[in-house]
């Protein structure tokens, strides 16, 4: 088990680098959004797996899953819900404004633009 | 119960959403609060100042549970010292914001006020989770505030700064969630006490996990070679947040500092990969800022550029990881922040009124308060390129002189010195350019309309004056800067005043 | 204390002009000479003390840690020093008073000169090396400042910009001789340091301290290869040129040569630098200084010949030479200054300066005259002048150096150098009043009115008179400065005209018959001159200068050249390389703890996921597809979270889901749907390598983490979570109560985005972007009719069953998974749903409350339950609870950590719908206008990278 999670984590690295590195606003807001999928799995795991073991206190029960990084993962997630939403209008307005979408600061339609 | 403790974070906390539901449509009434609320801080962080400089270490338990199980606020002199920096220099700026451009966009004082409670946070914190947290806050509010009033260059600009701390962030996780993975702990002082009998088979994980949280906080100081972002960010974004954004990166120093002195002190000393890598890169930071100086093709370039610069001094300072440059360093710090606000808010006055050029270094007429503004970025350049009689020199001799113990002193003392003949030679250009070129040229453009001096002169004057201070009072203030640096290199009174609960639960 | 007012006056005083000018250019005048005479007085009162030998001090503490303190001392030398600054500083105040124009800003003028009055005297009177660096650093700065004051001209801000460099350099290298001695001798303070004379001189540190320091003040006083500077400064105002150029400035450099002559002096690397600097810049300024046609130009390379003179002196380090030295500094520095005013006098009068169209002045302009011919005679080193005296003592000590044991090396030059010295002499007198008068002056001559002719006739009373009592007037004063320079042994000599027949006698006689020779064929001689060409250090300069930009540009558009995929690459490369170095320090060991089992249906899930990340990247161009495959693994993974027992985080990551997808979706409805390829197949490959290598870091860091135990905190979270908490839902209590003070930042971001979101929005509704985005036509419709019909009935019947889902999952949330952030996602979902169906019209007007408010509320009465409990002296967000019978829904147990929930929910409703509700709308504002559809200026399809493919 641990090692698909591992792998998965590992898949969703590093195909969130590879968006985050392209060259346009969208695909890089995707990017980010499977890396922060792949952060939280990866945070969720330093408190190790348990299958069936919710930290939901029952009497009798005394093996509980390691509540603390869940509870971790639950600020991270809201934390980043938040960051994305914020780039995502970010790349619309700034894509009205300076004319394209593209991440670097003169990219190929302001060259256009310019030439124009 | 000492709850003044957490009123730097609460106030603005309470104030900032009061902005945001009510006042929002009155800008005056929104300044009167903003304002009222930073003065309230500025007095607090002065009664801070004035507790922690006995030497006691005070601690706030959040929610009663006692440290390491809830969250822990921790005052000491450093700390006071942030607080009364992060308030003075809020409102510098602040004055000089609503002389203005705070109207050009909605909801800039809620930010503001967001900002200052990120920050204060981050000081005040004792919990790495938390101080996450709230460097997540000051972040976002800063993205708020980096893209304020619009543009699309400042946008573009906007995506790419918070793209990168996005990045930081994700490290940042990926280092809490390796130390947690070892240690099972959150709390710096909890963290330090564990790690000395940390199983020699889980070092490798615990030394990969703080090596990233210090790439974090080089990130946030911006560090070479992570210290991309910077100069997009500051010549981008308008004058004013750009002033504010000098604490910004002093907050990843701050971060080192604190988690050097507390968590990775003498008793959990690591074999420390990145403090070796610190002094080089700190020294690349200095070389590539000072270039940048040279190289400017606008005013605010320039600044920025210098800003980047005066982080490498700071680091170089702060990695030799002494007492003395631990305090030469943190003068240094109060210097180059205000120094360099100082320098953008005059930029800024001189963007609004050469309606032609802005702060392009091309040709360009005179405009109007030339002669006020020429003599003001004469002093601010002085004070920056730490040439007297301002604080800056003054920091810099400090800094030359507390690495003498560290090898290759000399290279250092060479760079300093020659870095700032760059620095010299790209501000005595660009301001001989704008304020005495034009002088000869004739109104090239109409006067542009809101170029009233006041305020923003007030609070520019209020900087100046405090670098004045800072120069006069150097001996009180090192003095001071001294006893921080004392107190940094004795963490057992920290990890006590943390522990003290748990101490006597488990003696 | 005296000693402090002397040096404070003049800076302080400084604003004095500035503010005087108001009421007139005498008032400033006056006030500033008051301030001088003032100061001056103060020195005066010294002399007494001095000349009986004694020292005074006076000294405060300032920042005793670095050993900068404000520590004052005048003894003989610094006597010397100030009075020459402040005497002729006196004479050039009167003089720039008619001399600078009516509309020239004279305020400014005198406060630079008072500046640099006060930062020249703080130099030669302060007893501390750092505070003199100070003080050396503010000459700089203020002379910056003088040179440029006529900044309308290129000249002026060539020269001074140039000025600045060189000697700012200059000074960095000082600072550095200086902390190098300090660090050396412990202490900074001068008298100290002076009693260390061979500590230093046997130091390995030695040959840098000399370098160093000798950097300072070469530069400073215009030595060899760093003379080139102080010509271009003569574009000063003629004032500036005669204080700053001859007679105080350019000497700084030779008073810290005489400072610390007792400690750095003697040694062979000594006078084989400094003594051959001297000849050479002598000889050289000598030189150059005859074929000048501007008369300052003339002057300035003249002053570079004695500054030269000066230093070589200095570099004999033999008692006599110092005499001689210090004697030359007080004759040079009256006939300089003379001179220079004189050449004022005749650009302000006759328009100009160039000695090809000046002649014949001598009947036009006898005073002018007058003053030119005694004062160029003391220059050329004529008897019965102060200049023959100092000159005759110079010679006479070259008379018997041998360097390196040659003996005739040194007296040859100097007598070349003597020639060409007169030569210039008289050619500044002859070619500018002799020969025949002419019809084209620039302006008609006359002599200059009392204010000009005057100061320069009392320097000239003073020429004269020392020339001839030489002992009577400056002998005490000679002496007690030699003293101070050689510390104690001073030899015996007397200062007269006549010494009798001597080698220096015949070799000046050589000088000035030679040098009448060199004036009677100049023609002749200018055309050999001519012939040869020069290098010019301006021109060298510049180019360097030019040169430096130009590399710093490249340098630096290079590095930061805005391109977001670099700088991302750079980090996470500089970030993951730093890792694994850590990582591989220290070496892997393997874990121990056992793997849980894997079911079929998790190895499938695992499957879908890896599949779905590969999808997501092969299709990233087209961004509904790469959205969707996106989401598809969000909701995988929010399974894993059910399978591995975190229900909570479960509910969060599909909820979240939602809101995001539907955000995404509102994004693309705005940004092209489709991405080109803009990526060369290497930079793919590179970026697809490091995207791997990190991936597989990450992943293993998992690995190696997961497959040991550890202990944690959780235990004491568990076990309290209930008797402490009072929820059996222990994620949620350590969220709202254990961790409370994590989960309030958490809300105040969400709120922050929410405000940002909305700012960014209004303003693009709003103004310039408005009209903008009215004439902007979204692409192909995504849909065929705006609001369909089921999906209006369908969304508005869900909304109450939406609202009753989260009120029971907020209120169960604290024992049960869910909780106010779920409970809150879910009703926005349902409220987001009226917008898109049915409009924002319709949906603005349903909705009465303001979202603003929401989240301010929120936020405040998380805060309010918070602070409640610091009332009862609790901390900031204890909690405390109770249990109730609630009909319907059971017994429900109230904390105020759930108050605390509830401004968690509020916060995130109005954060998110802040953000939905007005993207929403901004898809209304460009979609009403559609109709409309004008687009006659902006049209983005242009820039639809579909099209810019084509």
């Amino acid at each position: 088990m641990e090692l698909l999670v591992a792998t998965a984590i590992a898949m969703m690295t590093a195909s969130g680098i590879y968006l985050m590195l392209r060259a346009r606003t969208y695909t890089v807001v995707l990017g980010l959004t499977l890396l922060t999928y792949a952060i939280n799995l990866f945070v969720f795991c330093t408190g190790r797996l348990k299958t069936n073991r919710p930290a939901i206190i029952v009497d009798g029960q005394t093996d509980y899953t390691d509540p603390l990084p869940q509870a971790l993962v639950l600020t991270a997630i809201v934390i980043s819900f938040g960051m994305t939403a914020l780039l995502l209008v970010l790349a619309v307005r700034s894509y009205f404004e300076s004319d394209g979408d593209h991440v670097d600061l003169v990219g190929p339609e302001e060259v256009v633009a310019r030439k124009r | 119960m000492n709850h003044w403790m957490i009123l730097p974070i609460l106030l603005p906390a309470v104030v900032a959403p009061l902005l945001a539901m009510s006042v929002r449509h009155d800008i005056v009434l929104a300044r009167i609060f903003s304002v009222g609320s930073t003065v309230a801080l500025l007095m607090l962080g002065m009664v801070s100042l004035g507790i922690a400089s006995h030497g006691e270490t005070l601690t706030y338990a959040v929610g009663n549970w006692d440290p390491p199980f809830g969250i822990v606020l921790v005052l000491d002199r450093l700390t006071a010292l942030m607080l009364v920096l992060t308030s003075l220099l809020g409102l510098c700026v602040l004055l000089y914001a609503i002389s203005g451009c705070d109207n050009k966009g909605q909801h800039f004082h809620p930010l503001f006020q967001f900002q200052l409670m990120g920050l204060n946070g981050a000081f005040l914190t004792g919990d790495l989770f938390n101080l996450f947290v709230f460097f997540e806050v000051l972040l976002i509010a800063s993205y708020g505030l980096m893209v304020h009033g619009g543009g699309g260059a400042r946008l573009r600009a906007g995506i790419q700064y918070i793209v990168i701390n996005l990045v930081g962030s994700s490290v940042f996780l990926v280092a809490l969630g390796l130390i947690y993975g070892v240690t099972g702990t959150l709390n710096m002082a909890d963290l330090a006490k564990k790690l000395p009998n940390i199983a020699s088979s889980d070092m490798a994980i615990l030394m990969t996990g703080s090596t990233l949280l210090l790439v974090v906080f080089a990130i946030k100081s911006a560090l070479f070679p992570l210290q991309f972002w910077l100069p997009g960010t500051y010549t981008n974004t308008s004058g004013t947040v750009a002033a504010l954004f000098a604490i910004m990166t002093k907050v990843g120093v701050y971060s080192i500092i604190r988690v050097q002195s507390v968590v990775f002190n003498e008793a959990g000393k690591l074999p420390f990969g990145v403090l070796d890598w610190m002094l080089p890169a700190a020294a690349v930071t200095l070389c590539i800022g000072m270039v940048g100086v040279v190289a400017a093709r606008s005013l605010g370039q320039q600044a920025s550029m210098m800003a980047l610069a005066s982080i490498g001094t700071l680091l170089i300072a702060v990695s030799a990881s002494t007492p003395q440059s631990h305090s030469a360093g943190l003068y240094y710090m109060l210097h180059s922040t205000f120094a360099v606000a100082a320098l953008f808010l005059i930029i800024d006055m001189v963007i609004i009124r050469r309606s032609g050029e802005g702060d392009a270094l091309t040709e360009g007429g005179r405009f109007k308060h030339i002669g006020l503004l020429g003599a003001l970025f004469f002093l601010a350049a002085i004070a920056v390129l730490g040439m007297p009689p301002l604080s800056g020199f003054i920091g810099k001799l400090l800094v030359m002189d507390s690495i003498r113990g560290v090898t290759g002193w000399a290279w250092i003392w060479a760079l300093i010195l020659l870095t700032s003949l760059l620095g010299m030679i790209g501000f005595s250009s660009s301001g001989s350019l704008v304020f005495w070129k034009s002088l000869s040229v004739d109104w090239s453009h109409d006067a542009p309309q809101d170029t009233k001096t006041g305020l923003s002169v007030v609070s520019i004057g209020l900087i100046v004056g405090l670098l004045v201070l800072l120069t006069g009072f150097a001996g009180p203030v090192t003095t001071y800067l001294d006893s921080v640096a004392a107190q940094l290199f004795d963490p057992a009174q920290y990890l006590d005043a943390v522990l003290k609960h748990s101490n006597e639960a488990t003696p | 204390m005296s000693l402090l007012l002397i040096v404070l006056l003049p800076l302080f005083g400084a604003v004095l002009p500035a503010l005087m000018i108001r009421s007139g250019r005498n008032d400033c005048t006056i006030a500033t000479a008051a301030i001088n005479l003032l100061s001056l007085g103060l020195l005066l009162t010294h002399v007494p003390a001095v000349l009986r030998g004694e020292v005074v001090t006076a000294s405060w503490a300032w920042l005793p840690t670095l050993g900068l303190n404000v520590q004052f001392f005048v003894d003989g030398l610094g006597l010397l020093f100030a009075g020459m600054i402040l005497s002729i500083g006196l004479l050039v105040v009167v003089y720039a008073r008619f001399y600078l124009g009516k509309g020239e800003p004279m305020g400014n003028f005198f406060t630079y000169l008072l500046l640099f009055q006060g930062a020249m005297v703080g130099i030669v009177l302060s007893n501390n090396l750092l505070l003199m660096l100070i003080f050396w650093e503010l000459t700089s700065l203020s002379s910056f400042l003088l040179i440029g004051f006529w900044s309308h001209t290129v000249a002026g801000r060539q020269g001074a910009r140039m000025a600045l460099t060189i000697t700012g350099c200059g000074g960095l290298s000082l600072i550095a001789g200086a902390m190098l001695i300090g660090q050396l001798v412990g202490s900074y303070e001068i008298t100290e340091i002076l009693e260390q004379g061979d500590l230093i001189k046997n130091s390995s540190m030695y040959p840098w301290i000399l370098l160093l320091v000798l950097g300072g003040c070469f530069t400073k006083s215009a030595q060899f290869p760093f003379q080139f500077w102080l010509p271009h400064a003569m574009a000063a105002p003629t004032p500036v040129s005669a204080y700053l150029h001859s007679a105080t400035m350019v000497k700084a450099g030779i008073f810290l040569m005489a400072r610390l002559w007792p400690v750095l002096s003697g040694t062979d690397s000594w006078f084989y630098i400094v003594a051959t600097t001297g000849l050479v810049t002598m000889l050289l300024g000598a030189i150059v200084a005859l074929f000048q046609d501007d008369l300052k130009g003339l002057l300035a390379y003249s002053t570079i010949s004695h500054l030269g003179l000066m230093t070589m002196l200095l570099g004999f380090a033999t008692d006599m030479a110092v005499v001689a030295c210090v004697f030359h500094i007080i004759n040079h520095a009256t006939f300089k200054a003379a001179l220079f005013m004189n050449a004022g006098i005749i650009d302000h009068e006759v328009g100009s300066r160039d000695l090809n169209r000046l002649g014949g002045l001598l009947t036009l302009m006898p005073t002018t005259a007058t003053i030119a011919i005694v004062a160029a005679a003391s220059m050329g080193g004529l008897p019965p002048l102060n200049g023959f005296l100092s000159k005759e003592m110079m010679l006479e000590e070259a008379a018997h150096t041998s360097w390196a044991s040659q003996a005739w090396v040194v007296p040859l030059l100097v007598t070349i150098a003597s020639v060409f010295s007169f030569a210039y002499s008289l050619r500044y007198v002859v070619h500018t009043f002799f020969g025949k008068v002419r019809k084209d002056y620039p302006k008609p001559p006359h002599d200059p009115p009392a204010g000009l002719w005057m100061p320069p006739t009392v320097l000239l009373i003073l020429v004269i008179t020392i020339g001839i009592f030489p002992e009577a007037l400056v002998g005490n004063i000679v002496r007690s400065a030699t003293s101070s320079v050689t510390i104690g042994q001073v030899p015996e000599f007397h200062l007269k005209l006549w010494h009798g027949m001597s080698p220096a006698v015949l070799m000046s006689i050589v000088a000035v018959s030679v040098g009448a020779l060199l004036i009677a064929m100049y023609k002749r001689v200018r055309g050999v001159w001519e012939r040869r060409s020069r290098p010019s250090g301006k021109a060298i300069f510049d180019t360097g200068i030019r040169r430096l930009v130009w590399l710093t540009h490249n340098f630096n558009d290079r590095l930061h050249n805005g391109s977001l995929q670099r700088y991302l690459f750079v980090v996470i490369t500089g970030a993951s390389f730093l890792a694994l170095l850590a990582y591989v320090r220290v070496g892997h060991v393997p874990g121990t703890r056992e793997m849980l089992p894997v079911g079929a249906a998790t190895l499938a899930a695992w499957a879908l996921l890896m599949a779905a990340c590969v999808i997501a990247v092969v299709n990233h161009r087209h961004r509904l597809i790469a959205l969707i495959t996106v989401n598809v693994i969000g909701l995988i993974s929010s399974l894993a979270f059910v399978y591995l027992s975190a229900p909570d985080l479960a509910l969060t990551q599909i909820s979240v889901e939602v809101v995001t997808l539907i955000l995404m979706l509102l994004a693309l409805y705005f940004l092209p749907d489709e991405s080109l390829i803009e990526a060369t197949k290497s930079h793919r490959l590179r970026d697809g390598v490091l995207a791997i290598v990190v991936g597989l870091g990450v992943g293993g860091l998992a690995w190696a983490t997961m497959t040991r135990d550890f202990t944690t905190l959780s235990d004491f979270y568990i076990a309290e979570s209930i008797p402490g908490g009072g929820g059996a839902n222990v994620v949620n209590v350590i969220i709202v109560d254990f961790r409370g003070f994590d989960t309030f930042g958490e809300i105040m971001v969400l709120g922050i985005a929410g405000l940002t979101i909305y700012a960014l929005l209004e303003g693009m509704i709003h103004g310039r972007m408005g009209k903008k985005l009215a004439q902007w036509k979204p692409g192909p419709p995504k849909s065929p009719e705006r609001h369909p019909m089921m999906m209006v009935v369908a969304t508005r019947a869900m909304l109450p069953f939406a609202v009753m889902v989260s009120v029971y999952i907020f209120l169960r949330g604290h024992s049960l998974p869910g909780g106010g952030f779920i409970a809150a996602l879910i009703v926005s979902i349902a409220l987001i749903m009226q917008y898109m169906a049915s409009g924002f019209k319709w949906a603005a007007e349903q909705v009465r409350f303001n979202y603003h408010v929401l989240l301010g509320g929120g936020a405040l009465i998380a805060a309010a339950i918070g602070i409640s409990s610091m009332v009862m002296d609790d901390a900031f967000l204890t909690s405390g609870y109770d249990h109730f019978h609630v009909p319907l829904i059971g017994d429900v147990e109230l904390a105020t950590a759930m108050v605390f929930d509830a401004g968690v929910f509020l916060t995130v409703v109005g954060g998110v719908m802040l953000a939905l509700a007005n993207l929403s709308n901004l898809g209304r504002c460009a979609a009403v206008e559609e109709k409309a559809g004008d687009s006659s200026e902006f049209n983005p399809a242009m820039y639809h990278p579909k099209r810019e493919g084509e």
